[in-house]
């Protein structure tokens, strides 16, 4: 496998291809982000993929101090989302705690030259030394790749904004935060809708919060939140204008055999996606990983466990604050393969179809271009064969939280903590 | 018993989140406390209904192992009362769960602190003023993460920080006269170590007044705003604090927790402590006096998430508050 491995200077927060696969942005804890793009394929090397390259780099979002509240907003990026390419010019929305920003990417490789009343430097010539005219020409240029925000969506969450969807018919999105989801058109800065709501009447009884939410891919009427109960909804927005009510509710009864003092926090889902296809979703939990049919409501149709051995763990986790940590998933671009992030730097694929599982480490040793990655294996107790780790030697600091599929080739993005690797699967 | 002393270090280690999250930049993490407190709320919940209140302190071996600690293997046979536990050895991971009668100290702990602990542990023949450091540095260690946790406290606490478990059951934390060990009961230890205070009286009344006993070792890092040692150290930080906002109503109840008169209270203030059992969220409000919610409902700023977190610190601090 070809590897890329950037490191980039703060902590990588959200990771996400555009829907070609050529861009892929990263945005970090100091509000940066970070575009690296596909190079074009080599026709002589046919078989050689396109490596990413750093292509733009801008400041998203600055940190902020909210004054009536005494509150400083942090700048860290939670999300990016690419919006489909209409014209030369890439989009994307990217968000902090409180305020999504529109971005606007475009390149520049010509700039013109020969004008009348400038010099090539830009200072102003003398208007008595001009005696002839002529019209000024476009010439070649180093590329210059230029990010300027072209709408800012702000003040319209109390809470912590934790997802960001656009939804399939290219001009609405939401944003969802820990209580209310907002509706907004990507024309219009100065409202929008807010289509759920559940914070309570009265602050103390609250019981869940909402932890993400998304757009169908393909019923621009429908989206779905999940909580920190481990339930999903479904909702659909022609229902009513407030969708409180939704229409379909997904939820597994929890096993008693299971509980403990942590059963709630390991329940509550960190991350939902659809498939592709729309017709199934994946949650993201502590332990596992499940698979949904949007069909069936009373439990998952695939459940796999990414880190089974952490059960034992709980109380360490929960005083590390790593029982807390929230990972992601992702689907390939067929809907045959999920992976998610672990702890060690270690990331897990799930095959679908062949029920198979694999386990890789992202890190410095084998970030050598083509070099196979091996797969790891955890001993959860007993004895330790040869290659194996045993639970205890686990580095909790070293967590893969953000994974990214390209979404038609096997290339996969994976952020450590300050780095990104790239792993391609060369099929021929 | 088992379950108590896990609970009771589980709502310890909850009740430091709380109050680090206070200081994090970026504002509280609605989900984060919300989840928090519903540990807390679970860990008290268990440690209320134990059928045992004062048993616990006695430390009687052989007990069953909590269903809670799934997985994991029973601990090994308890150390006898008076023995120091061996230090722990260090390693990537904290010790997962407490052996049973050690004593539910939290182990959210700084490496600043070690110190004070391994001091501790070292005073082994001195019980009673080991006893008394220890549950004095217990503390002390409770306070020190929210110290250093100032600006940006979330960084894995266990880590590779681990040092020795905090050798000494709660059940000597203010150094209270020798003799009491082999007698020790349901009955209240306050006629020895507290000045009663009626109920619903203001935060700054009258606090317990517990000598204690100080070691060289006792007295490391002390939290901010606490006294130089003293004679009364706990009068003034508790004093300070409860002034303070709703955080403040934390420390003092952490404070409370490690001297173990939780069970003491209960035992006590049995219908006083009916909000507490409630599982409704509202339950305690009834029974607070209210000086307590004062600080807290008027701070400003801090709305996302102090109601529905302070809601279960409320009656625990306002019971404190008024025995």
């Amino acid at each position: 496998m070809a590897t890329l491995m950037a490191t980039l200077q703060y902590i990588i927060s959200t990771v996400e291809f555009n829907h070609s696969g050529e861009l892929l942005a990263t945005g970090d804890k100091g509000g940066r982000v970070v575009i690296f793009q596909q190079e074009q394929e080599n026709k002589i090397q046919s078989h050689s993929r396109g490596e990413y390259n750093v292509y733009s780099t801008f400041q998203s979002h600055e940190p902020e101090f909210d004054y009536l509240k005494s509150l400083e907003i942090e700048e860290k990026i939670n999300k990016i989302r690419w919006l489909p390419q209409k014209n030369a010019a890439q989009f994307l929305l990217s968000t902090n705690d409180k305020t999504i920003k529109l971005w606007k990417i475009s390149e520049r490789d010509k700039r013109p030259e020969g004008y009348n009343l400038k010099e090539e430097d830009g200072r102003y010539r003398d208007p008595t030394t001009v005696t002839t005219l002529r019209v000024p020409v476009f010439r070649p240029m180093d590329l210059m790749v230029e990010a300027s925000p072209r709408r800012i969506f702000a003040n319209a969450h109390t809470y912590h904004i934790n997802s960001i969807s656009i939804n399939s018919d290219y001009e609405t999105y939401l944003s969802a935060d820990d209580l209310r989801i907002n509706l907004w058109h990507l024309e219009i800065t100065d409202r929008s809708f807010n289509i759920v709501d559940i914070k309570p009447a009265n602050m103390e009884e609250l019981t869940e919060v909402i932890t993400a939410a998304e757009f169908h891919p393909n019923s621009c009427n429908t989206f779905v939140y999940s909580s920190s109960k481990g339930t999903i909804r479904l909702c659909d927005m022609r229902a009513s204008a407030l969708c409180d009510r939704h229409s379909k509710l997904f939820e597994e009864p929890e096993d008693p055999s299971n509980r403990s003092f942590f059963s709630e926090i390991i329940s509550s889902i960190s991350d939902v996606k659809f498939s592709h296809s729309g017709r199934y979703m994946m949650t993201r939990d502590y332990l596992s990983v499940k698979i949904w049919d949007l069909n069936m409501e009373n439990r998952p149709v695939e459940t796999y466990q990414v880190h089974e051995y952490l059960r034992s763990k709980l109380c360490s986790l929960y005083e590390n604050d790593c029982i807390f940590d929230k990972f992601e998933c992702c689907w390939n671009g067929s809907d045959s393969v999920v992976m998610t992030g672990s702890y060690n730097n270690f990331f897990r694929m799930f095959d679908r179809n062949t029920k198979r599982d694999i386990t890789l480490e992202a890190s410095r040793e084998n970030n050598k271009p083509r070099t196979v990655l091996k797969p790891r294996k955890v001993c959860a107790s007993g004895k330790r064969k040869k290659d194996e780790i045993s639970v205890d030697s686990l580095d909790f600091n070293k967590k893969i939280l953000h994974t990214a599929w390209h979404p038609k080739e096997n290339i996969i993005a994976v952020a450590t903590t300050n780095n990104l690797y790239i792993f391609q699967d060369k099929v021929n | 018993m088992e379950f108590k002393l896990e609970a009771h270090r589980i709502v310890s280690i909850s009740l430091g989140k709380i109050y680090n999250s206070r200081v994090q930049r970026g504002g509280i993490k609605l989900h984060k406390n919300l989840l928090v407190s519903l540990v807390l709320r679970s860990a008290r919940q268990v440690y209320l209904s134990d059928p045992c209140p004062g048993l616990y302190l006695a430390g009687h071996p052989g007990t069953p192992a909590p269903p809670q600690q799934l997985g994991e293997p029973a601990a090994g046979p308890p150390a006898g009362w008076g023995e120091p536990p061996p230090p722990a050895a260090r390693s990537a991971w904290p010790e997962p769960e407490p052996q049973p009668e050690r004593p539910a100290v939290p182990e959210v702990l700084r490496t600043g602190d070690a110190e004070t602990a391994a001091a501790v542990t070292g005073t082994g023949d001195a019980l009673q003023g080991g006893e008394g450091e220890a549950a004095e540095a217990a503390w002390r260690r409770v306070e020190g993460p929210r110290e250093t946790a100032a600006g940006g406290a979330g960084g894995p606490a266990g880590g590779s920080d681990v040092f020795p478990e905090g050798p000494r059951p709660a059940r000597r934390p203010c150094g209270c006269p020798p003799g009491d060990e082999d007698t020790l009961s349901a009955a209240p230890r306050m006629d020895c170590c507290h000045t009663p205070r009626p109920a619903g009286d203001q935060p700054p009344a009258t606090p317990p007044v517990c000598p204690r006993k100080r070691g060289a070792a006792g007295v490391g890092s002390g939290p901010a705003g606490c006294p130089a040692p003293g004679s009364t150290p706990l009068k003034k930080p508790r004093r300070n604090l409860e002034e303070q906002s709703g955080g403040a109503a934390v420390a003092a109840e952490e404070e409370e927790m490690e001297t173990g008169n939780v069970a003491n209270l209960i035992s006590i203030f049995g219908s006083s402590f009916s909000g507490l059992l409630r599982k409704s969220p509202g339950g305690g409000r009834e029974e607070a006096e209210g000086e307590e919610t004062g600080p807290e409902a008027t701070e400003p700023g801090q709305i996302c998430c102090d109601k529905p977190v302070l809601r279960d610190i409320n009656p625990w601090s306002t019971a404190i508050v008024a025995f």
